[in-house]
């Protein structure tokens, strides 16, 4: 911990000037790429990559039990793996709160977007679709918000729907690609001295204080905020970064 | 039972509030023995005890941050709080991320340097929900580190608002929250402005969250005041003790 | 007159080093529930930090190989290394020390240790150490004067009471405690020492 927290001057001082370790602009993305169909067994999945930080989304088809106020409706749920090989401080054992907080910031932007049409998903009596977004964090170099969301959206648009016979899922079946509504993405912003950047890696963020993180849907419209660290944003700052994720929201869905 | 259609009528929402209105709103201060500070948050139908202690020796011992405070911020909600069926006991996912960017938030309001290497817990039961519990959960936080001595930036006020169809409303409760569009908690600090915590459900352009920011500042002055007012009258009420203990004598 | 100022009001336009108040971009704010009356700002609450050449009563709560570690009534902790001692010290002990250095993570180092007779003692909030001890001791004078006691007020907030009617000595500097905020203060605890040692005949002992 303490050896990582010994870069923060240097990164503090370039960002001072508008610079970043890296070379990249404060505004740029580091490269992106997508792998969809990466684990062919689960209905849906995408591995996705921005500059060294790698997830894994995998998505199952299962039937549950419906909410009781809802009994038609699918369930859609997001779920965080901080595997321990991603980084050396990722221990195995029950979610974290910072694994807490990816999968629901994930879930807020999809949910909010209604990507997936939850509607008559009525298997069986009392048997609705489940829909598991898993997402594996793999490889933390930071900005891990961002990369995960990729990976929820590229596997949804992977995802096939199997066939459902006598209220179970038939595996290995094909009805049809997974219908979406919208489509999803993140862009997550870290305030390093007054200086705001766009997909920090992880000695960026260490050094930050804090972040934001925007999810866009489709007609210009802001899906998700989520502010952490203990660093404040002013409203003009906001604004700006809302424009600034409507303008990289462009550059993702180019990489799905 | 509730309906969407019925949440905004005639400029007026479902319990009579304009657009712009708080529910009734009451903070007091100093409601606890023990705590060295704590309050008591009751907004509309919700109930929020938020309690202090510390600064204190970091457990376990391996989070000590050196140079400052730690925050130990913890937000629940009791099994019997709802409307709905007994709830789970303990922390549930959604209970882990608020209590983190509720950490996040009093990190930056505590003069932590002041403190190095101890640790300020700051516990947020809700024993009553009824829609925005985050928002009224750090409100009483807020109270209660004042009311425990601890030095603060400023008062971090919550309040939260969201659109109902296309109308834009401030502080909305359990049935506005579960009928209408969207929901944008926000914490913000009155003195400076900086916004310390937002999340979101639902869909806004840039338009709605710029109108959704402008109320939210206006209307936790009145959250704000209400703090003050708390904290005016827990010292009135010392005051008026020691001068009736002294006609008692 | 004094007002009553909350975390994040301004109390001056220029940075200024006041306690329990800090400065951002160049102007000073109260950051805790204080008074205020002209240039002094006395939070209502507060926390003892060690400081040194800080005069305090310390409670041993663990013996090492070395010396002592003793609690503050603070956050921090000090330690005493047993060659400045003379006294052989037992958990629970009562220490009146000077406190030589403060590292950076203010836990604080002690010499010139006094061990403390068996007494009675009280940790009250630090804040109210100005008002149990008055302008320049006086009401000490006055606490001592009525009941007989010897007491002795650290810095950090633990008063350690004496000999004399040392009951009606904690009573009062309990009430001093309460009412730190009222004004007349020095008045009300003269009256209340008079009808008290009047209602028992005098000092104990």
């Amino acid at each position: 911990m303490i050896l990582e927290q010994i870069k923060q001057g240097f990164i503090r001082d370039l960002a001072e000037k508008g610079q970043r370790e890296d070379g990249r602009g404060l505004l740029d993305y580091r490269a992106i790429q997508v792998t969809k169909g990466f684990a062919p067994n689960a209905e849906g999945s995408a591995f996705a990559e921005i500059g060294k930080s790698k997830v894994l989304a995998g998505i199952k088809f299962d039937v549950l039990a419906p909410f009781a106020d809802r009994p038609t409706e699918g369930v859609v749920m997001v779920n965080a793996e901080f595997s321990p090989v991603a980084h050396p401080e990722f221990r195995a054992g029950p979610p974290g709160e910072n694994s807490i907080e990816l999968a629901r910031v994930v879930d807020r932007g999809i949910r909010s977007a209604k990507v997936v049409n939850v509607d008559n998903m009525l298997v069986a009596e009392g048997k609705v679709q489940g829909v598991f977004i898993d997402l594996y964090i793999l490889d933390h170099d930071g900005n891990l918000i961002d990369t995960a969301a990729l990976a929820a959206m590229a596997a949804l648009k992977d995802a096939k729907v199997p066939k459902f016979e006598d209220g179970k899922v038939v595996r290995g079946s094909n009805a049809g690609p997974l219908p979406l509504q919208d489509i999803v993405l993140s862009t997550s912003f870290e305030k390093i001295g007054k200086t705001i950047m766009v997909d920090a890696t992880d000695a960026e963020e260490i050094a930050s204080a804090g972040r934001l993180s925007l999810s866009t849907a489709n007609d210009e419209k802001i899906c998700s905020s989520q502010k952490s660290g203990s660093a404040g944003f002013s409203k003009d700052e906001y604004l700006q970064m809302v424009d600034w994720a409507m303008e990289k929201r462009k550059d993702l869905l180019a990489k799905i | 039972m509730v309906e969407k259609a019925d949440l905004f009528k005639n400029g007026k929402r479902l319990d009579g509030r304009g657009p712009m209105d708080l529910r009734p709103l009451k903070i007091t201060a100093g409601v606890l023995d023990r705590a060295q500070g704590s309050a008591l948050v009751e907004w509309g139908r919700n109930k929020v005890l938020a309690a202090v202690y510390g600064p204190h020796e970091v457990l376990p011992k391996h989070l000590a941050d050196p140079p400052k405070a730690i925050i130990n911020a913890r937000y629940i909600m009791a099994p019997f709080s709802g409307q709905e069926e007994h709830g789970r006991s303990g922390p549930n996912r959604r209970s882990i991320e608020i209590s983190k960017v509720a950490k996040h938030v009093f990190e930056n309001a505590v003069l932590v340097d002041q403190f190095p290497k101890t640790m300020i817990d700051v516990h947020m039961e809700v024993l009553q929900s009824d829609g925005g519990t985050r928002v009224a959960g750090i409100t009483a936080g807020a109270v209660a580190l004042a009311d425990a001595g601890i030095p603060l930036r400023d008062l971090p006020v919550g309040l939260s608002a969201g659109l109902i169809g296309e109308h834009m409303v401030l502080d909305l409760d359990k049935y506005e929250d579960n009928l209408g569009d969207s929901d944008m908690p926000m914490v913000i600090l009155p003195r400076t402005g900086e916004i310390l915590l937002s999340q979101m459900d639902g869909m806004l352009s840039r338009d709605d969250i710029s109108k959704a920011f402008d109320m939210i500042f206006q209307g936790a002055q009145k959250v704000r005041d209400k703090q003050i007012e708390a904290l005016r009258q827990s010292y009135e009420r010392m005051a008026a003790q020691a001068q009736q203990g002294e006609n008692n004598q | 007159m004094k007002q009553l100022v909350f975390p994040g009001d301004k109390v001056a336009d220029e940075p200024r080093r006041i306690p329990g108040c800090f400065v951002e971009d160049g102007k000073t704010y109260a950051a805790n529930v204080s008074l205020q009356s002209d240039d002094h700002v006395v939070p209502l609450k507060g926390y003892y930090v060690p400081k040194t050449g800080d005069d305090i009563i310390g409670i041993v709560d663990e013996e090492r190989f070395s010396g002592y570690n003793l609690a503050l009534n603070s956050p921090y902790g000090a330690s005493l290394s047993a060659r400045d001692t003379r006294d052989e010290l037992k958990l629970r002990d009562a220490v009146y020390a000077k406190i030589l250095a403060v590292n950076e993570v203010k836990e604080a180092v002690l010499i010139e240790p006094q061990k403390l007779a068996q007494g009675s003692m009280i940790a009250i909030d630090a804040v109210k150490v100005p008002r149990i001890s008055g302008r320049n001791g006086s009401m000490l004078d006055t606490l001592a004067k009525f009941t007989g006691s010897r007491i002795t007020v650290g810095k950090n907030g633990i008063v350690h009471v004496e000999g004399g009617n040392s009951e009606l000595a904690m009573k009062a500097v309990e009430k001093i405690c309460r009412e730190s905020h009222t004004s007349g203060l020095t008045e009300r605890i003269t009256k209340m020492l008079e009808e008290q040692t009047r209602k028992t005949g005098g000092q104990g002992d």
